[in-house]
């Protein structure tokens, strides 16, 4: 028998309803995703193709109102195992008139109290999160060994405060934070940006969680700082060995440290499989959107070949009218004469085209 | 706390006493001008009828050392308050600090009571709506606060009078009527109709609302979510401390003007009660005095202010 995967992400639809345009804006739209103990799972696209928005689902943290969130989040770890999305839509009354949705009644504070009880001993505990832009998502009030120790506090078997502090600095080392004894006492504003970013690693390694999610963790930061956060993660990975979720649209960042690789577009995952059937150029199977993506990747074999970056044409899907067919058929390049019909009519399904290897085209079905 | 921590703090503190000592003698001089241009002054005012002509007035003024030029008044006057006296009441001949200081006490206890009146009121309903959104509660108490702001304090303090007391028999009537057992009753209906009357509590509610929602939505907020905090203990200083007493430090002037009405209608043996006389004879050393006194609370409160923000934020601390 096999073992659950750690989160198992199931149909998950997020939306978003815009009174102005009595629509919903369709964020996430039907994503399927697994993540296995011990691996890391890189979700790399555009902005705006849903992947921030995927990992706040599943953190509860989704608060712009009114929204949905449909679909099955399950969780298996030693000590919970849950989906996270039960009984949530409880709170949401859609009214539909034929065809289109009139108004969407949500009882927010309800559902907000319902997921903050939902993850309550989830968020921190049992999944940690990393965010983009260090130097504002760490209290700029609290020193950061205390927000440490807090979080130890809070997450750990560790109840004693000194036995915390120490605690904080084993993890404040163990990020490579010169000095711990001395920036324990520090606020962030004192701190460089790299440094925020090593002590938000430290703090959400800290509570020693079953899933880590780090949603962009080197936007915001300068060239040289990312490369050596991006090393530090790698580390720490084989040192900790922590099972993680990777957002980024940087693809350099995904291809260092993912095991395996989501695609996302417009809402769906188009490709899904090991990161190095994906992320290497050439292979066969391989979904044209991520092709472009690798295609646009400044690095120097490329400007040597072509003399230019290649980028892709047009612009990141309007996810309020969807259009019929394949999500990306407008921007691709790759549309045969034998699979035009299909591609503007019919989506297509997430098909296996080599064991653990997925691919949302028509390309690869055989007709 | 350590050294480094308090050294911002004194910085701070001898700023605000150079400011404070140039306001002062600015405020000091702007009222006495005006005081000199209105008509009447103590003598023609006190001394109506009881001078058998404008000679021996005259000469009275001569006898008590009053210089006639407007300049030399307030130099005198300036010289003294230096050496720390601030002269005599004109009208009852007692010394105008320890007046004041005997009276100020009164209004002390009215505008702190009054202060707390407003925050008891005003914070749960900030906080509800910041939290809960706009519910029907947190809608009826919002309009609830704008429309006892915007009651005028006198005719309000009158009404409470009619109807508690002469209806109801409900409070003791004067300061000090009564045994002193029950004497605390007395402070209620003055303390209740500033606090809700002076029109600060609206104001207190809007403006934590607006700051409380604006912390929320912090990513500092979002990520004390995350690891499962309380997002109360990462708002505190931001969406509570720091506005909070922002709002009471800049209301502090209404409230004191607000506590001249309420102690006239109450009869209530204040500061403000005291200026109202005091304007009424033309007594100029206790107007003065009084203004002085007004001034440097009106400083204090910012003082306060600027002392809490540098404790609470260390940013503060290190520019």
């Amino acid at each position: 028998m096999s073992i659950a995967p750690v989160l198992k992400i199931e149909n998950l639809r997020t939306y978003f309803y815009s009174r102005s345009k009595e629509a919903f804006i369709r964020s996430v739209d039907g994503v399927n995703l697994e993540i296995d103990k011990g691996e890391t799972l890189g979700i790399v696209g555009e902005s705006g193709s849903g992947k921030s928005i995927t990992a706040l689902s599943t953190m509860g943290l989704i608060s712009a109102e009114p929204g949905v969130i449909i679909g099955k989040i399950r969780l298996t770890t030693e000590s919970v195992q849950k989906d996270l999305l039960q009984d949530l839509n409880n709170y949401v009354k859609i009214n539909t008139s034929p065809g289109r949705i009139m108004e969407v009644y949500k009882d927010n504070s309800g559902w907000q109290k319902y997921t903050d009880r939902m993850m309550r001993g989830i968020r921190g505990k049992e999944i940690s999160m990393i965010f983009q832009n260090p130097k504002v998502s760490l209290n700029p009030f609290i020193t950061i060994g205390k927000q440490i120790t807090e979080s130890i506090m809070l997450n750990t078997p560790i109840k004693n405060r000194n036995e915390a502090k120490d605690r904080a600095l084993y993890w404040l080392e163990q990020v490579k934070i010169d000095s711990p004894r001395l920036r324990y006492n520090n606020n962030p504003h004192g701190l460089s940006g790299g440094m925020c970013q090593r002590a938000m690693i430290a703090m959400a390694l800290s509570s020693e969680p079953s899933l880590l999610v780090a949603d962009e963790p080197t936007t915001g930061l300068d060239a040289t700082i990312q490369s050596k956060i991006v090393s530090l993660l790698a580390e720490l990975k084989s040192s900790v060995g922590v099972t993680a979720m990777l957002i980024s649209h940087d693809i350099n960042v995904i291809m260092e440290l993912s095991d395996k690789v989501a695609v996302m577009y417009g809402g769906t995952v188009l490709e899904h499989g090991p990161a190095k059937d994906i992320l290497t150029e050439g292979s066969l199977y391989k979904h044209p959107y991520t092709e472009a993506l690798l295609a646009s990747i400044p690095n120097e074999q490329h400007i040597r070949e072509k003399g230019y970056l290649q980028a892709i044409k047009g612009d990141v899907l309007d996810t309020i009218n969807i259009p019929e067919g394949c999500r990306f058929h407008a921007r691709c390049n790759k549309i045969t004469d034998r699979t035009r019909e299909q591609c503007e009519h019919i989506e297509p399904d997430l098909k296996e085209v080599f064991p653990g290897h997925s691919v949302r085209c028509w390309l690869f079905v055989d007709s | 706390m350590k050294l480094s921590a308090i050294r911002p703090i004194l910085l701070l503190i001898c700023k605000e006493l150079a400011i404070a000592s140039l306001l002062l003698l600015g405020v000091s001089f702007i009222v006495f001008i005006i005081l000199f241009l209105s008509p009447g002054d103590p003598f023609s005012l006190l001394l109506k009828g009881q001078m058998a002509s404008d000679t021996i007035g005259a000469g009275t003024r001569e006898a008590l050392g009053v210089p006639t030029a407007w300049y030399a008044q307030y130099l005198s006057w300036l010289s003294n308050i230096l050496r720390g006296n601030f002269g005599t009441s004109i009208r009852t001949g007692l010394p105008v600090l320890s007046e004041v200081i005997r009276v100020g006490i009164n209004t002390l206890y009215l505008t702190i009571g009054s202060m707390l009146v407003t925050l008891l009121l005003a914070v749960p309903i900030a906080i509800l709506s910041a939290r809960r959104g706009m519910t029907v509660f947190n809608w009826t108490s919002t309009i609830f606060t704008y429309i006892v702001s915007a009651l005028p304090v006198f005719w309000f303090g009158y009404i409470v009078i009619y109807i508690s007391m002469h209806q109801f028999g409900l409070f003791p009537l004067a300061f000090g009527s009564s045994s002193q057992k029950i004497g605390w009753l007395y402070f209620m209906p003055p303390v209740l109709v500033l606090g809700i009357g002076n029109g600060t509590i609206s104001e207190v509610v809007r403006y934590l609302r607006e700051e409380m929602e604006r912390v929320f939505s912090e990513d500092y907020i979002r990520l004390a979510r995350a690891k499962g905090a309380s997002i109360w203990k990462h708002s505190l200083k931001e969406g509570f401390l720091i506005p909070i007493t922002e709002i009471i430090a800049s209301k502090i002037p209404f409230i004191l003007g607000g506590a001249v009405v309420v102690e006239q209608v109450f009869n209530w043996p204040g500061m403000g009660r005291m200026a109202w006389q005091a304007a009424q004879d033309r007594d100029y050393p206790l107007i003065m005095g009084i203004t002085i006194v007004a001034a440097i609370i009106v400083r204090l409160g910012s003082l306060i202010k600027s002392v809490v923000y540098i404790i609470v934020n260390p940013r503060a601390s290190q520019e």
